[in-house]
C-alpha cells in the first residue's frame, strides 16, 4: 500500500501551487469582495488544461488520475476556493458524466470544447423541491418532433452565471405512460435557456451561482445523455464523483487556513512571546494539523479506489463528510487564533471561514453523506 | 628577480568603470592586510591599453608590484584573451592568492581562469582572512545572503576568490608611494578570439539597476492599492533610489516584474532600505540579506519585516510615506 | 535541426528550508526542491528557440534521486528528453567538479550539440560559476548574463548588460550562454504536459561509472574547494520601534537618522529649524 505521494503528484502539486500563488493569491480577496468571476485568469487556466483534468488526450485533456485531480482542486482551493469550485464542478459533475455516459457523437461534439475550457460546464439537478432526492425533479421534458422541450426552474447552479453548457435533470414525458428521469445537455445558447440573477451568498462569492430558467427550451433529442431513463443512475454516479471534488476543495480550504494560523501564531506576540508558545494555541494547531492529515488520507483513498475501477461511493461520501467537517472546524479555529484580526476582511481566514461552510451543504449535505455511509455500514458489516 | 619563495597576493586590475567601481582598490587594501600576516607582496595585474593611469593609482593605493601588459589588442575587455594571458602569468610567477572583483566581468572571467589553472574559486565573497600557513579563508554568501559559508582551497594553488564590491575599504591614496612596475610584452601566438564584439555602448547615464541602488523603497500589499503604491516612486526619486516590490504586488500589476525583490526576483544590497506595508514572507526577505540599514513601516508591529528592521515605524503606511516625503523635501540640500 | 542542451539545478524552496540555528547547519534533506529560477529562464530561452526554429532540447541535471523532478518538469514544459547524473560520489561537488562531470556527460551523450544554455546563477549557492567553467571544460565561446539571443544560420548573436556596458556579441556554434532573469519569463507547466512527462517522458539516469568517473578520477579532477562551515548571518540590529502620529514618528526618525540617509544619498540633510 503506497501512502507516500509519488514524484508526479508532488510535482503537480508544486506546479498548481505556483500558479495559484502567483495568479490567484493577489486577487482572491478582491474577487470575493466584489463577487467577480476572474475571466482573465480562467483563460490562462484553459491553456494549462485545468478544464480537462481527466479527459483523455485524444480530446485534448490532461488524462490525470483521480489523486492528481484532487490535488489540483485542493491547491487551487488552498488559495481561492471559488475558483477551485468552478474547476471541480466543471470537471467533476459536468465533464465526467459526458465522458462516462456520452455517445461517441456527444463526445465529439462537446468533450474537446469542454476539455480546453472553450465551454464551461454546470450541473443542474437542484430545484425548489428536489436536490439529493433526485427522483422529485419537476422540470419536464416533452418531445416535439426531433427536440425535447424543457420547462422548469433550477436553483443554486454553480457556474450558472457563466456556463456555456449545463446538464439538466428533467422528468421525461411526464404525461406519458412511463415517465422517467433523463439528463439533457443544454447549451446556454439554446432558445429558452435563461439565466437568473447571480445569488448573493455567504461564501464562494467569486463563483457566479445562479438559477436557470428553462422556458420552452428546445434541446435536440441527440443531446440526451445516455438513455432517457438513465437520469437517476447518472445522477448517483456523478454525485459520487463530485463528492471527491468537494472533499478536495474542503481539504484545500483547511490546509490554507492551517498555514495562515501557524504563520500568525508565530508572528503574533502577547505577554512578550509569540502566541504559538501558549499551550492552548499549540493544542489547537496540533488538532488542526492532525485532522487535515487524516482528511487527506481518507480523500486519497477514495481517489485510489476510483482509479482502480472499483466502487468508491461510500469512501467518497466519507471523504466528503469528513473533509468538509475538518474544513469548517479548522477555518473556525484559524479565525479564533487570529482573534479580532481573523474577523476582519484584512486577513484571508475570514474568507476561508465563510467559504468552508457550504462544503457541508452542497453536492449532498453532511446529513445525506451520513445516510449513504450508514446504508453501507449496516449492509456491509455482517457481525 | 623574484625570490624563489617570495609569497605573493595578486589583485586583478578591473579598471573599467574606475570611478564608480573601486573594487580593485578595495582588494589591494585587503591584500595589504593579508600580506602582513603571511609576509607576501601585493601585486596588481593590469591588462589593457594606455593603462599608465591605473599603474599610478594602484601604486598609490598600496600595490608593491605592478605587472602590466599594455597593447591595443587588449583595449576592450575580452574573456578569452584575458584568461590566456592570466594563465601564462600565473604559471610563470606562481602567486599564492589571486583576488578578483565580483563585477559582471570578474564573475565571468574568474571561473574560466580558475578552471584553466585547475584550481578552486569561491564566488562573491564578503570576507577574506588568511591563516599563518597561507590558507585563505573565503567567506561567501548563499541563500540570498541569509547564510554564509567558509570556503577553503586546501590543495591547489593559486587560491582564487571573487569579492563583492564594497566589502573592504580602500587605503587612501599616497602618490608618493612607489612600486616595482613590470611592463611585459603581449604574448606571441595568442589564440584567435572566437567572440566578436558587434556593438559596445557605455550606458549613457550611470546604469541604475535595483541591484546596485544605494536606496531602495520596497512596497507590499499593505500599501492598499495601486495608486497609493505609486506614491513610493516619489520617495525613491527624492532619495535617488529605486522602487522594489513583493510578489503579490507585482502580480496584482502595481509594479513591474523588474521591481520584484526576493527569492524569485532581485537580490538587493542597498545602504538604506525602506520597507512599506510588507509582512516579510521569506520569499521576499531572502532577497534582503545584504541590505545595510532597514526602516520598516507597517501598521502591524508584529510583522516579520518589522522585527528585521533597524527602525520599525508603526503606523498607516500612506500617512507615514506622505509625511516623510514632505519632511525630506524641506531638508535635503543638493 | 538545432541541438540544444539546458543544464538545470534543483534548489531547496526557501520557504521550506529547515535550518538548525543552533547547529548552524542546513537540513537540505528535509527541504522540498524546486527548479532554480534562472534555470527556468534558460529553459524558456531554449523553448523559444525551439518554437522559432526546429530544435531538440536535452535537459541535464546532476543531483540526488529527487532531482529527477526538474527533468520531468522540463519535459512537461517542452524539453525532448532528460539525463539525470546521479551518484553518491557526486555529493558535495563544487563548481569545478560539477562542470567537469557535466562536460564528461555531454561529450559522451550528446557531443554534436550546437548551444548549451545555463541559468546565470542558482538561488542556493549563488556562485554563477558552473556555466563559465563548463564552457572552459568544453573549450567553447561563451557569454554570461545574456538577456536576448538570436540565431542566424550557425551564428549566435546575444545582447547583454555587463558592468554598465550594453554589449552585442556574436559567436559561432557550438557555444554556451548563461541566461539572466531579465527576459524569457518562464511559462507555466500545463497539466497535460506534467502527466505526459511521467507517462512517456524519456529520462536516462546515469551513475558515475556510466560516464567513466571513479574515485581516483575524482581525486584528480574533482572539487578544489571545501566548505568548512556554514552559518546564519547574524543580524546585528537594534530594532527600534517608533509609534505615534505620522508627524511624530517621521520627525523622530529624521532627527535620529538623518546622517544615515545623508550617507546613503550623498547629500546633506539639514535639521528643520523652527526659529521661535
Amino acid at each position: 500500500m503506497q501512502l507516500n505521494p509519488s514524484m508526479k503528484h508532488e510535482l503537480i502539486r508544486k506546479s498548481v501551487r505556483h500558479f495559484a500563488e502567483t495568479e490567484l493569491a493577489p486577487i482572491a480577496a478582491e474577487i470575493d469582495r466584489d463577487a467577480v468571476f476572474p475571466r482573465s485568469i480562467i483563460d490562462k487556466m484553459r491553456a494549462l488544461n485545468y478544464f480537462g483534468l481527466q479527459v483523455p488526450r485524444e480530446f485534448g485533456g490532461a488524462a490525470l488520475d483521480t489523486i492528481s485531480t484532487a490535488i489540483v482542486v485542493e491547491e487551487l482551493s488552498r488559495v481561492c476556493a471559488a475558483v477551485g469550485l468552478c474547476v471541480t464542478v466543471h470537471n467533476g459533475v459536468a465533464v465526467y458524466p459526458v465522458l462516462r455516459f456520452g455517445t461517441r457523437e456527444q463526445k465529439q461534439q462537446y468533450l474537446s470544447r469542454l476539455a480546453n475550457g472553450e465551454m464551461i460546464g454546470a450541473f443542474s439537478l437542484t430545484e425548489a423541491n428536489a436536490g439529493s432526492d433526485a427522483g422529485s425533479v419537476e422540470t419536464t421534458a416533452v418531445k416535439i418532433n426531433d427536440d425535447y422541450v424543457l420547462n422548469g426552474t433550477k436553483i443554486f447552479v454553480t457556474n450558472g452565471g457563466i456556463c456555456d453548457l449545463a446538464l439538466i435533470f428533467a422528468l421525461v414525458d411526464p404525461e406519458g405512460a412511463r415517465p422517467a428521469n433523463g439528463v439533457f445537455i443544454a447549451e446556454s445558447g439554446f432558445p429558452g435557456f435563461v439565466r437568473g440573477e447571480v445569488e448573493n451568498l455567504c461564501g464562494m462569492r467569486a463563483n457566479p451561482v445562479s438559477s436557470l430558467f428553462l422556458e420552452d427550451c428546445r434541446v435536440p433529442e441527440k443531446n440526451i445523455l445516455g438513455k432517457k431513463g438513465d437520469g437517476l443512475k447518472i445522477g448517483l454516479v456523478t454525485l459520487d464523483n463530485g463528492r471527491i471534488g468537494i472533499a478536495a476543495q474542503a481539504l484545500g480550504l483547511a490546509q490554507g487556513a492551517l498555514e495562515a494560523a501557524v504563520k500568525y501564531a508565530k508572528e503574533r506576540h502577547q505577554f512578550k512571546k509569540p502566541i504559538s508558545s501558549q499551550q492552548t494555541i499549540q493544542n489547537y494547531l496540533a488538532d488542526m494539523f492532525t485532522e487535515v492529515a487524516a482528511a487527506r488520507l481518507l480523500l486519497y483513498r477514495a481517489c485510489a479506489l476510483k482509479d482502480e475501477g472499483v466502487r468508491f461511493g461510500t469512501e467518497a461520501a466519507m471523504a466528503k463528510l469528513y473533509c468538509s467537517k475538518v474544513a469548517t472546524g479548522v477555518t473556525s479555529l484559524a479565525v479564533q487564533i487570529h482573534g479580532g484580526y481573523g474577523y476582519s476582511k484584512e486577513y484571508d481566514v475570514e474568507r476561508y471561514f465563510r467559504d468552508a461552510k457550504v462544503t457541508e451543504i452542497y453536492e449532498g449535505t453532511s446529513e445525506i453523506q451520513r445516510m449513504v455511509i450508514a446504508r453501507a455500514v449496516l449492509s456491509e458489516m455482517r457481525l | 628577480m623574484m625570490n624563489s619563495r617570495q609569497k605573493s597576493i595578486w589583485v586583478f586590475g578591473d579598471y573599467r568603470n574606475y570611478f564608480q567601481n573601486r573594487v580593485t582598490l578595495q582588494l589591494i587594501s585587503r591584500a595589504v592586510d593579508l600580506s602582513r600576516i603571511i609576509s607576501a607582496e601585493v601585486c596588481a595585474v593590469i591588462l589593457g591599453h594606455e593603462i599608465d593611469e591605473y599603474i599610478m593609482e594602484y601604486t598609490a593605493h598600496g600595490a608593491d608590484r605592478i605587472i602590466a601588459v599594455d597593447d591595443p589588442v587588449l583595449k576592450n575587455y575580452n574573456t578569452e584573451l584575458y584568461v590566456t594571458l592570466m594563465e601564462a602569468l600565473v604559471k610563470e610567477r606562481d602567486p599564492d592568492i589571486v583576488l578578483i572583483g565580483a563585477t559582471d566581468f570578474g564573475r565571468e572571467f574568474a571561473p574560466r581562469m580558475a578552471k584553466r589553472l585547475k584550481t578552486g574559486l569561491s564566488a562573491d565573497c564578503v570576507g577574506l582572512d588568511v591563516e599563518a600557513d597561507g590558507l585563505l579563508i573565503q567567506t561567501a554568501p548563499s541563500f540570498g545572503g541569509n547564510m554564509l559559508a567558509e570556503i577553503v582551497t586546501s590543495r591547489h594553488r593559486p587560491q582564487m576568490a571573487t569579492i563583492r564590491p564594497g566589502t573592504f575599504k580602500e587605503i587612501p591614496h599616497n602618490y608618493e608611494r612607489r612600486s616595482l612596475v613590470e611592463k611585459l610584452p603581449l604574448m606571441k601566438n595568442l589564440p584567435r578570439p572566437r567572440i566578436r564584439l558587434v556593438e559596445y555602448e557605455r550606458s549613457v547615464e550611470k546604469e541604475h539597476t535595483i541591484e546596485n541602488a544605494a536606496v531602495i523603497v520596497c512596497g507590499g500589499r499593505g500599501m492598499g492599492n495601486k495608486k497609493k503604491f505609486k506614491k513610493l516612486n516619489d520617495l525613491a526619486k527624492l532619495l535617488n533610489g529605486d522602487v522594489g516590490a513583493t510578489r503579490p504586488v507585482v502580480y496584482a500589476g502595481w509594479a513591474d516584474h523588474d521591481a520584484l525583490v526576493g527569492q524569485a526576483g532581485k537580490h538587493i544590497k542597498p545602504k538604506i532600505l525602506f520597507s512599506f506595508g510588507i509582512s516579510g514572507a521569506i520569499q521576499h526577505t531572502a532577497g534582503l540579506g545584504e541590505a545595510d540599514f532597514i526602516i520598516a513601516v507597517n501598521k502591524n508591529p508584529q510583522a516579520t519585516m518589522m522585527k528585521m528592521a533597524d527602525v520599525a515605524i508603526v503606523g498607516d503606511t500612506s500617512d507615514v510615506l506622505h509625511t516623510l516625503i514632505k519632511e525630506l523635501r524641506k531638508r535635503i540640500r543638493d | 535541426m538545432l541541438k540544444l542542451i539546458v543544464c538545470l539545478k534543483q534548489v531547496p524552496i526557501v520557504t521550506e528550508l529547515p535550518w538548525d540555528e543552533q547547529a548552524g547547519t542546513l537540513r537540505r534533506d528535509l527541504a522540498s526542491g524546486m527548479m532554480n529560477l534562472a534555470c527556468l529562464h534558460a529553459l524558456e530561452a531554449a523553448l523559444q528557440i525551439k518554437e522559432q526554429y526546429s530544435a531538440d532540447i536535452l535537459a541535464i541535471t546532476m543531483g540526488p534521486p529527487a532531482a529527477e523532478e526538474v527533468l520531468r518538469e522540463a519535459i512537461a514544459l517542452g524539453a525532448d528528453r532528460g539525463i539525470h547524473l546521479c551518484d553518491r560520489i557526486f555529493a558535495g561537488s563544487d563548481t569545478y567538479a560539477t562542470s567537469w562531470m557535466l562536460a564528461r556527460t555531454i561529450k559522451q551523450e550528446c557531443p554534436d550539440y550546437d548551444l548549451i544554455l545555463c541559468g546565470s546563477y542558482t538561488s542556493d549557492s549563488e556562485t554563477a560559476q558552473v556555466g563559465p567553467q563548463l564552457a572552459e571544460e568544453l573549450d567553447l565561446p561563451a557569454a554570461a548574463y545574456i538577456e536576448k539571443l538570436e540565431i542566424h544560420g550557425r551564428t549566435l548573436r546575444v545582447r547583454r548588460l555587463v558592468d554598465n556596458f550594453r554589449e552585442t556579441l556574436e559567436m559561432e556554434f557550438p557555444a554556451l550562454v548563461t541566461v539572466s532573469l531579465e527576459n524569457y519569463k518562464p511559462r507555466y507547466a500545463g497539466l497535460s504536459g506534467l502527466e505526459a512527462a511521467f507517462d512517456t517522458g524519456n529520462i536516462d539516469r546515469l551513475n558515475a561509472a556510466d560516464v567513466g568517473i571513479n574515485k581516483s578520477a575524482i581525486e584528480t579532477d574533482g572539487s578544489r574547494t571545501k566548505v568548512r562551515k556554514v552559518f546564519l548571518r547574524k543580524a546585528n540590529k537594534e530594532n527600534i520601534l517608533l509609534t505615534g502620529t505620522a508627524a511624530n514618528v517621521v520627525g523622530d526618525f529624521l532627527s535620529k537618522y538623518e546622517s544615515k540617509i545623508s550617507w546613503a544619498i550623498g547629500k546633506d540633510i539639514e535639521e528643520d529649524r523652527n526659529d521661535e
